[in-house]
């Protein structure tokens, strides 16, 4: 080869050279160019252009930071670099509508946001700084941002107590509780509680094997007019059955109900009536009386029954215990005797209160259930069932565990099977790639799946053993967010010490009263130092509030001071013994600080006090927009016409000056009154009194006593 | 031939790698109710379901324990006071006596009841009972519900649209 050629060659070779240099160049130029161009960066810059458009630009920029920010939680393990694009989230002046994402100003709420970062509320991925990574689900991240709809769910990871800023979680964990998940399901601050569905030992002895047959098929009594078996859309009344329905073939049907059936280890003793009761039969109206008795004692507060208004169907009644409109097809008229006389003597956990009955009332009120409650169509479509066989029996017994009915029910003798469904106690925090979506076409996130298994739980697994449970979407969506809120044991000693508990409260008294507060179950209704029933008042400061004789009169005789309020305190036809122990016990033992009665009696009332209060009362304060006195005023607050005999005066004091210190919940306003207009206002409501005689309302009238109670009570 | 085939190869890889950092998903128009935080139906027509943000979620809580047995016509106790008060009190998705009301005044009414401002004393003043916050809230609330629908003030938010 010449040399001239190779000069020609080295030419080429120079151009080669040159290119791969200034293509070297470039790519070094990629990177950096790369980083000024990426997403937060952009998000920076342009805040800063926002900023300065805004006529409080310089308070805007005071801390701003082209870097990116971070929020860093080491307890949670939460690293939070949200603030890096949303750099306005805690600019009070950026909380308008019109001010552009991701600009905007968070609304206020009760975390600091720059102490707690978005994450721990919105989850997704905090030390993401691109839109999507941080936002959505991506190949490494399977936690996407929360939709605002269930937010309350992050509330509740930490705040194990219901809250009244988060409604739908609160009744997510209350139709948790309602529907008895937690029989088969591992749930999170959800105990088991002692008795979920009834003890069937001796269900043979109160209801009939096609009435099992059927309510295994359909647990519904009440259908609507077209046959339904939604009615009221349940919605508004609550009144779910707490039995779902399962999917049971027909030879599975026979089998349960012919071993249900034949559940009878203890048989009722019958009642004997006092041979005067029969007397009665005489008489044509004899279910009407029963059914007057049975509106006066107020078994509607606990129970319900279907009425027909407009067309519609809808359930009257509280929904304590069970809805009754078709009982009286349902059970054995002697088992219905036994029950109403002693509910525990049949089921040891029943919130049912054991009244004193006298033999007449209890004979009205049974026939009235059992020819009035009744439905001759109840058991129509069942098939002749016949003699249990043992096959059928032996069949029974195995599906009775199989099915998963032990695990809410117990008979004596069965074992159910420990941990029947899936621990759910971690749902919440789930990743999609650990849930089994089958051949569903739902979309492939956690609140599909949860919503798409309440709804339907075939739809999602053809092999499901879970019932069916009807709920509204509302209450879908609801039961989604406490699923969703239940994140499983806390990773670390840090995050265990933010979780908020719920409260453990425990009233237990023993002695007198605690037969008498047993007997009759006070606490499923009331509450005592946050423990019991929310449906009638808080009994805590009762005590305080109420004078010992107007206890007394009115435990004998319960008239309600709400004449607006549908559930009333039912009759129990309490004994003057059994009311005056509680009513000693109250006036002793639940005490307010807050109310002391030495500082109400220290200065005495005279008649000008009464004179301003009752002025004060009607012009300054208009407080009959709320009370009644007389016939005349509102019904928000409780009726002031027998104040003078109910109230003590130095809970009317306490409670003027701060009504919150004595009820946290009550929604009296907190007013400021003087301390000469409280005494003023004090003095008038104790003159409002009504003598002994229209007090004490139309007596009970027993005619013929109980001849002996089921738990002997020395009578006074 | 070989060397311009390179060269070209290594423009477009540095196009793209460059472009890629700016690429962006299509996303799907959510439910307008899922990305609401709560939500409520018109009172005059219960098929319209408007949806809250947290602040008027908020205040839709507190109407519901505080103010609406006397605002509204139907409670969840049942029977309203509504009817029992003389003058009788507004609904409070009444747009036409509150949306003329601005905020501050709002505000001052339910602070400070109705005699300190001249209006009837069977409003009871409950800036005593509500934080702040809340009262913000019910106005809120009010606003979202109100029939015909609140209109607010003209704000000069128009100029501070990101360039």
């Amino acid at each position: 080869m010449a040399a001239e050629e190779m000069g020609q060659i080295s030419r080429w070779l120079r151009l080669v050279f040159a290119l791969t240099s200034v293509l070297f160049v470039m790519a070094l130029a990629i990177s950096p160019v790369k980083d000024s161009l990426r997403e937060w960066k952009r998000y920076k810059r342009s805040y800063v252009r926002f900023a300065q458009a805004r006529p409080d630009t310089k308070h805007l920029l005071a801390d701003f930071n082209p870097e990116i920010d971070q929020i860093w939680i080491p307890d949670m393990g939460v690293v939070d670099r949200c603030t890096t694009c949303h750099q306005g989230i805690t600019e009070p002046s950026l909380l308008d509508p019109s001010v552009p994402q991701p600009f905007r100003a968070h609304l206020p709420i009760h975390h600091r946001v720059r102490d707690w970062g978005c994450v721990v509320c919105h989850r997704g991925q905090g030390a993401a700084t691109e839109v999507i990574e941080a936002h959505e689900t991506t190949l490494s991240w399977e936690q996407p941002l929360l939709p605002p709809h269930f937010i309350q769910a992050s509330c509740g990871t930490c705040h194990r107590a219901d809250l009244p800023e988060t409604p739908q979680l609160d009744r997510g964990r209350q139709l948790v509780t309602q529907l008895n998940c937690v029989g088969c399901h591992r749930l999170q601050g959800v105990e088991r509680p002692d008795m979920i569905g009834p003890d069937l030992t001796n269900v043979g002895t109160k209801v009939s094997r096609q009435w099992i047959y059927k309510w295994l098929k359909q647990p519904r009594t009440v259908t609507d007019n077209n046959g339904n078996t939604v009615v009221n859309g349940y919605d508004s009344e609550d009144s779910l059955p707490r039995m779902p329905q399962f999917r049971l073939t027909e030879q599975e049907l026979r089998g349960l109900s012919a071993y249900l059936s034949v559940q009878r280890a203890k048989p009722i003793e019958p009642y004997h009536f006092d041979p005067r009761v029969a007397a009665l039969d005489k008489q044509p109206d004899l279910a009407d009386q029963g059914e007057v008795r049975f509106r006066q004692m107020f078994c509607s507060t606990c129970h319900s029954l279907a009425v027909i208004r407009g067309g519609e169907t809808k359930l009257i009644g509280g929904d304590i215990g069970p809805e009754l409109t078709k009982v009286g097809s349902k059970v054995n008229p002697g088992w219905l005797v036994a029950w109403l006389r002693d509910p525990q003597g049949y089921l040891a956990h029943s919130k049912m209160p054991q009244y004193q009955w006298s033999d007449e009332d209890l004979y009205k009120v049974t026939r009235y259930i059992t020819t009035r409650l009744t439905d001759p169509d109840l058991l129509t479509g069942v098939p002749p069932l016949g003699a249990p066989t043992a096959d059928e029996i032996q069949l029974g017994r195995r599906l009775f565990v199989d099915k998963g009915c032990a695990s809410c029910h117990m008979i004596e003798g069965v074992t159910p099977q420990r941990d029947f469904g899936p621990d759910l106690s971690a749902l919440g925090g789930k990743n999609v790639s650990e849930l089994s979506f089958g051949e569903s076409k739902i979309p492939r996130n956690l609140i599909a799946y949860i919503q798409a298994k309440i709804t339907n739980p075939l739809s999602v697994n053809p092999a499901a053993r879970m019932p069916l449970v009807r709920l509204v979407p509302a209450d879908i969506d609801a039961v989604t967010t406490a699923l969703l809120s239940m994140t499983g044991t806390p990773s670390s000693s840090g995050l265990q010490k933010l979780v908020v508990p719920r409260a453990e409260a425990s009233f237990r008294p023993t002695g007198a009263f605690n037969r008498v507060y047993e007997r009759y179950k006070c606490y499923v209704c009331h509450a005592f130092n946050g423990f019991g029933g929310t449906l009638a008042p808080d009994l805590s400061y009762e005590g305080s509030r109420s004078q010992r004789q107007w206890l007394i009169s009115f435990l004998k005789n319960p008239q309600t001071l709400r004449p607006t309020l549908v559930f009333r305190m039912p009759q129990f036809n309490m004994s003057d013994q059994e009311a005056t122990t509680l009513a000693d016990y109250i006036g002793l033992v639940l005490q307010s600080p807050a109310a002391d009665p030495s500082q109400a009696d220290a200065k005495p009332f005279t008649a000008e006090n009464v004179v301003l209060g009752k002025q004060l009362y009607e012009v300054k304060y208009q407080c009959q927009s709320c009370h009644t006195i007389g016939s005349t005023g509102g019904y928000v607050g409780p009726n002031l016409n027998t104040a003078g005999n109910w109230l003590t005066p130095s809970w009317i004091e306490a409670w003027l000056r701060n009504p919150q210190a004595l009820m946290p919940d009550t929604i009296e306003p907190h007013r400021t009154f003087s301390e000469d207009e409280i005494h003023a206002l004090t003095a008038y409501l104790l003159t409002l009194r009504q003598s002994a005689k229209t007090q004490a309302a139309r007596p009970a009238a027993p005619v013929i006593a109980s001849q002996r109670g089921p738990e002997s009570e020395p009578q006074p | 031939m070989t060397a311009r085939a390179f060269v070209l190869v290594s423009f477009l890889v540095a196009i793209v790698s460059v472009a890629g950092c700016g690429k962006k998903s299509n996303t799907v128009a959510a439910d307008p109710l899922r990305g609401a935080y709560d939500s409520e139906a018109d009172w005059n027509d219960p098929q319209r379901v408007i949806p809250l943000n947290y602040q008027q979620a908020q205040g839709k809580r507190v109407f519901y324990v505080q103010c609406v047995w006397c605002h509204a016509d139907t409670t969840p106790a049942g029977p309203s006071n509504r009817s029992n008060l003389k003058p009788v009190p507004p609904l409070m998705n009444d747009g036409g006596a509150l949306n003329s009301e601005s905020d501050d005044h709002l505000e001052n009414i339910i602070a400070l009841g109705g005699s300190a401002v001249s209006k009837s004393a069977m409003m009871p003043p409950y800036g005593q009972t509500l934080t702040r916050n809340e009262i913000q809230d019910v106005i809120a609330y009010t606003r979202a519900i109100a029939q015909p629908p609140y209109q607010p003030p003209a704000r000069p938010g128009s100029q501070y649209t990101i360039r």
